[in-house]
């Protein structure tokens, strides 16, 4: 395990989920839970992926622990349920992805003939990005769903 | 559930309608996902009187129809555009805890949500700025951008970000908005990162673009769905493709510009 590496992401993770947390107009007593939240689901979802495994699987690890971490707050807290799980996740989000994936469509469409590399490449992306939001909202909807199905018994 | 004073009976039906749907509109444009939009709008309508509530969450309207004994009641309210405002979303939701628990009357309630609408604490327009520029410049290390490549994504998104909140005040659509402020940021990017010798100029001018990135939407969409309100997630999804795609354009152009290839 790089040691330095997962620092560095989870630093990273951590003000990125701030600089949201701002964006989305949290109260300063919230933002340094929301930090704790993006830095929880980067260093998990590093050592997931040094562990071997894969960014969809790692990312959907991320989420849940976020997912269920969040659910362990107090209903009279700083800061939402709700908030604390989007910008947890959101430093995972893959907008990278999805431009490239784009961007690679506008490649295509601007070559003739088509290079398969472009297109294997655009359409790797467009599937990861598919895969990593389906794998982020499920982790962080998981806990949240079980917890309203049981507030409802 | 404690049961509200019977008093409260009196209370016009129309009027409750009127206030659970304004409580539901600025949820809504708060970011809140359906269901709390409608167990939020629930607790004040029951608070205020009402027997039963059947709320409609449609992306751009909602409709509620009350009871209480043999009255009923269906409105309708027309939703604004959806932004993200969280300390909005828990004082409604404080508020309408309050109003169930029988704490505010219908007019005490109605004077608390106007207190609410404008006196909202928001962070000042440079906070914000300095904050989205950490945030992508922390994005950009995360996706592999070097250390020179750090300060031009910094400034360059907050540079986007002030554009951005001056775009909306003046009302401009917000995926023209998005395409222009996708543009800006990462061709400042491109320019400043050249400058400063980065080696990973494609990483480094998609950073600047991940302020637009609509996470938000994007998680409500997936809860709605995964909640059973599947037309307003599905309404949040086409929205969030067509944002990731303007605000592409707008990296592309950039891209073009600077000649950096993907």
């Amino acid at each position: 395990m790089d040691l330095s590496q997962l620092v560095q992401n989870t630093v990273c993770g951590g003000l990125a989920a701030a600089g949201f947390g701002v964006l989305f107009n949290v109260g300063f007593r919230g933002l340094t839970w929301c930090a704790a939240s993006g830095a929880l689901a980067l260093a998990l979802r590093t050592i997931a992926l040094d562990g071997g495994w894969s960014m969809e699987a790692a990312s959907f690890v991320a989420a849940l622990a976020v997912g269920v971490a969040v659910q362990l707050v107090p209903s009279r807290f700083p800061v939402s349920r709700t908030a604390l799980h989007v910008v947890g996740c959101v430093p995972m989000i893959p907008g990278a992805f999805a431009a490239k994936a784009i961007l690679g469509l506008f490649a295509i469409s601007a070559q003739h003939p088509v290079t398969n590399e472009t297109f294997i490449a655009s359409m790797d992306n467009a599937l990861r990005v598919t895969l990593i939001v389906g794998a982020l909202g499920a982790g962080v909807a998981i806990p949240s769903l079980l917890r309203v199905q049981n507030d409802s018994r | 559930m404690p049961k509200p004073a019977m008093i409260r009976r009196c209370e016009s039906l129309d009027a409750i309608a009127i206030l659970a749907l304004e409580f539901g509109r600025l949820l809504m444009e708060a970011g809140s996902s359906a269901r709390h939009v409608e167990e939020i709008t629930t607790q004040v309508a029951i608070g205020l009187g009402a027997e039963h509530v059947h709320l409609q969450v449609n992306y751009t309207s909602l409709a509620v129809t009350i009871c209480a004994g043999p009255d009923a009641v269906t409105r309708m309210r027309r939703v604004g555009p959806m932004g993200v405002n969280e300390t909005l979303h828990r004082a409604l939701s404080d508020a309408a805890t309050r109003i169930l628990q029988g704490g505010l009357t219908l007019t005490e309630a109605r004077a608390e949500l106007t207190h609410l609408r404008q006196n909202s604490p928001s962070h000042s327009g440079w906070y914000v700025a300095v904050s989205v520029g950490v945030a992508c410049a922390a994005f950009g290390r995360l996706l592999g951008a070097d250390s020179a490549g750090v300060a031009p994504i910094l400034f360059a998104s907050a540079l986007g970000q002030m554009v951005r909140r001056q775009l909306a005040q003046h009302h401009i659509n917000v995926f023209v908005s998005a395409t222009a402020v996708a543009f800006l940021g990462s061709a400042l990017c491109g320019l400043g990162a050249r400058w400063a010798g980065s080696q990973t100029l494609a990483t480094d001018i998609i950073a600047p673009m991940l302020l637009l990135v609509p996470g938000v939407p994007a998680f409500n969409a997936e809860y709605d769905i995964l909640e059973g309100h599947p037309t307003i997630g599905g309404s949040r999804a086409i929205w969030v493709i067509v944002m990731v795609v303007f605000m592409t354009v707008g990296v592309w152009l950039a891209q073009g510009l600077l000649g950096v290839r993907p």
